[in-house]
């Protein structure tokens, strides 16, 4: 048993995922003097722990082995298993994508301890890895703790926490130890990436967002506009993913995305906590509701009482 | 084909803090399927539809998640087990998967465990991956299509964080759905009225090959400390202009500064 915050590091091909950079600087501020321990696996032409390195971790584990250009869940948790229970750290925070939401239960299971999901922050009090978590939907935080199992285990929501480079960081670097099973029955045939057309709302930097106030086809073409003169994208709230037009890759809020973007205008939105949970992060936010005290303007920098066609027309006729 | 569809009931309705007693009060005590759920019952009796076999239900909770077995009768499935006792009171995802587990070796031979991607109110998504896991079996989760390919192999469509993924997967495995994947069946009159004729079992730890340390709150490593309504951050907002375009006038000049 080691007393190490460690991270695992996810890759989206060749890419670091974003949310585990943003997890390494967490851990590194919450840590108390405890070691922070990136935990990385990687195929024999990769070489992430480049990136990685960057943001500052005490030390990097990695795993290499060619069956991690495409592992299955079972595989990937198989591998991590035997390095996390050969070294038992305190915690093991995992990014709540979905490859850590589907990983990081599959070896919880593994290693019989604690994990919840989908964590709003983390910190320590004492020994105990405090797991701040969204509950029942509704306007509630919950506090989760894992007191008598090691690792205490929690997957973090992505763009929650920012991260930040580290200069002149010194950072040992560690080949694990360990034997790659393949797993029986089950293969992925492909990963195909996708084109950032659809790029993530997650890291737009613009968004104009609609709600079931803007649920019309006249809005959503003037909303498409907007956005593309703007150089952002559209994102919805949950009603509007029953729409045929959109899924849920563009929804903002708790099961969602959470997004972070500078500019985000809110059309037709009503600011149930299930949404704004999904924009705390926002830059300057901008709003337009018909309704004066729709929840949404106690969030918003600028608030605009009419109808989101309206705005919309004047807006898309005013930027250039 | 065997067919297990693991349901949840979750809460209908608002859930709220007691300003008082800091406790979680049901406005609304009722309770219906976790609306993913749905979409994995789907799922379930598309592939019966095409691969025959059956269908089974399996839920663990209190005798009232009978009438959300019920309403997943109505819309096709053919019988449900209930794992109900107080000594499954307090269970987390990994005592909550356990029992789970115990119950699907319990009904035995079964080819395809079905879950919904999350339940609404825990929001985990936890339990499909550790039942996959506790049976020693292939998992796929966020699947947004199936593909019945031969009699006993699926090709599933999952999106991942960037890319689109194809596993191909020969059962038993664990498959947990997306609601993009298909839209759930309403219950028609004929299957409601079927539905009171179909078998809802009911098994305690007594019927299931259990190790009691695992299950309920004994076997649940994490302990909720505190439940709380966040303190909302709220910002001083500019009203703007009535006049849509003197509106935008301004706060696009605003913005640029
Ligand atoms: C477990 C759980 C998870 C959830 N997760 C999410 C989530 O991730 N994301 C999410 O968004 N929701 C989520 N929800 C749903 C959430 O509770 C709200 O129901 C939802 O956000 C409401 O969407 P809305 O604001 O678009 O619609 P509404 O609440 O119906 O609001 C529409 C607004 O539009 C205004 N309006 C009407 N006409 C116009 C017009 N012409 N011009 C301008 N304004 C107009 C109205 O005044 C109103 O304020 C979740 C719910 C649960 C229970
Ligand atoms: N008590 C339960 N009984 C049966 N199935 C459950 C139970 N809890 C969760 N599930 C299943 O596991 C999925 C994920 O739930 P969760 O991990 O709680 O988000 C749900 O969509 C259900 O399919």
């Amino acid at each position: 048993m080691n007393n190490a915050l460690w991270v695992y590091v996810q890759l989206n091909g060749q890419k670091v995922e974003p949310t585990s950079l943003q997890l390494i600087t967490k851990a590194r501020q919450i840590a108390e003097g405890r070691p922070v321990v990136a935990l990385l696996a990687e195929d024999l032409t990769t070489n992430a722990e480049e990136t990685v390195k960057e943001y500052g971790p005490d030390e990097i584990i990695v795993l290499k082995d060619d069956h991690f250009t495409q592992p299955t869940d079972g595989e990937l948790a198989d591998a991590l298993f035997q390095v996390v229970s050969a070294n038992t750290p305190n915690g093991l925070l995992f990014p709540a994508t979905v490859q850590g939401r589907s990983v990081a239960p599959r070896l919880q299971a593994k290693l019989r301890t604690g994990l919840t999901a989908d964590c709003l922050d983390v910190y320590y009090d004492g020994e105990d890895l405090i797991q701040v978590k969204p509950t029942y939907g509704d306007d509630i935080m919950c506090e989760i703790l894992c007191p008598d199992h090691r690792p205490q285990m929690a997957t973090v929501r992505p763009n929650t926490f920012n991260a930040e480079k580290v200069t002149g960081a010194n950072v040992k670097i560690t080949t694990a130890t360990f034997t790659f099973h393949s797993e029986a029955n089950i293969e992925v045939v492909s990963e195909k990436p996708i084109i950032s057309s659809s790029a993530n709302i997650a890291d737009a930097k613009i968004v104009v967002a609609l709600g079931r106030g803007a649920d019309n086809d006249k809005t959503i073409a003037l909303a498409e506009k907007a956005a593309a003169k703007l150089g952002g994208m559209v994102g919805v709230s949950r009603p509007l993913t029953d729409n045929p037009k959109f899924s849920h890759e563009s929804q903002i809020g708790q099961s969602g995305n959470t997004i972070a973007p500078d500019l985000l205008i809110n059309l037709g939105v009503s600011g149930a906590v299930q949404y704004t949970v999904g924009i705390e992060n926002a830059g300057k936010v901008v709003s337009v509701n018909t309704d004066d005290k729709a929840p949404i303007f106690a969030v918003s920098d600028f608030g605009y009482v009419g109808t989101a066609n309206e705005f919309l027309e004047a807006l898309v006729n005013d930027i250039k | 084909m065997k067919i297990v569809v693991c349901i949840k009931q979750v809460p209908v309705g608002a859930v709220k803090i007691d300003p008082e007693t800091h406790n979680l009060v049901r406005s609304n005590v009722e309770g219906d399927i976790n609306p993913y759920d749905r979409n994995a019952i789907e799922a379930a009796i598309q592939l019966k539809e095409q691969a025959g076999g059956e269908v089974i239900l399996l839920s663990m909770g209190p005798d009232s998640y009978i009438s959300s077995l019920r309403d997943g009768l109505a819309m096709g499935a053919d019988s449900a087990v209930l794992l109900s006792s107080r000594a499954f009171g307090g269970a987390d995802t990994l005592a909550t998967a356990y029992t789970l587990a115990a119950g699907i070796k319990k009904i035995g031979n079964v080819d395809l465990i079905l879950f919904g991607r999350q339940s609404v109110d825990a929001d985990t998504g936890q339990v499909g991956p550790i039942v996959a896991e506790d049976l020693a079996i292939p998992q796929i989760t966020f699947a947004e299509n199936i593909e019945l390919h031969d009699h006993n192999v699926l090709v599933v469509k999952r999106l991942l964080d960037s890319a689109v993924q194809e596993v191909k997967v020969t059962l038993p495995a664990v498959v947990s759905v997306r609601a993009e994947l298909n839209q759930p069946r309403y219950e028609n009159p004929l299957n409601i009225q079927t539905s009171f004729e179909k078998s809802v079992t009911i098994w305690s730890e007594k019927d299931l090959d259990l190790d009691n340390s695992q299950i309920g709150q004994a076997g649940s490593p994490t302990v909720v400390r505190k439940v709380y309504a966040p303190d909302k951050a709220t910002k001083q907002m500019e009203q703007l202009p009535t006049h849509a375009s003197k509106a935008v006038t301004q706060l696009l000049s605003e913005l640029n500064n």
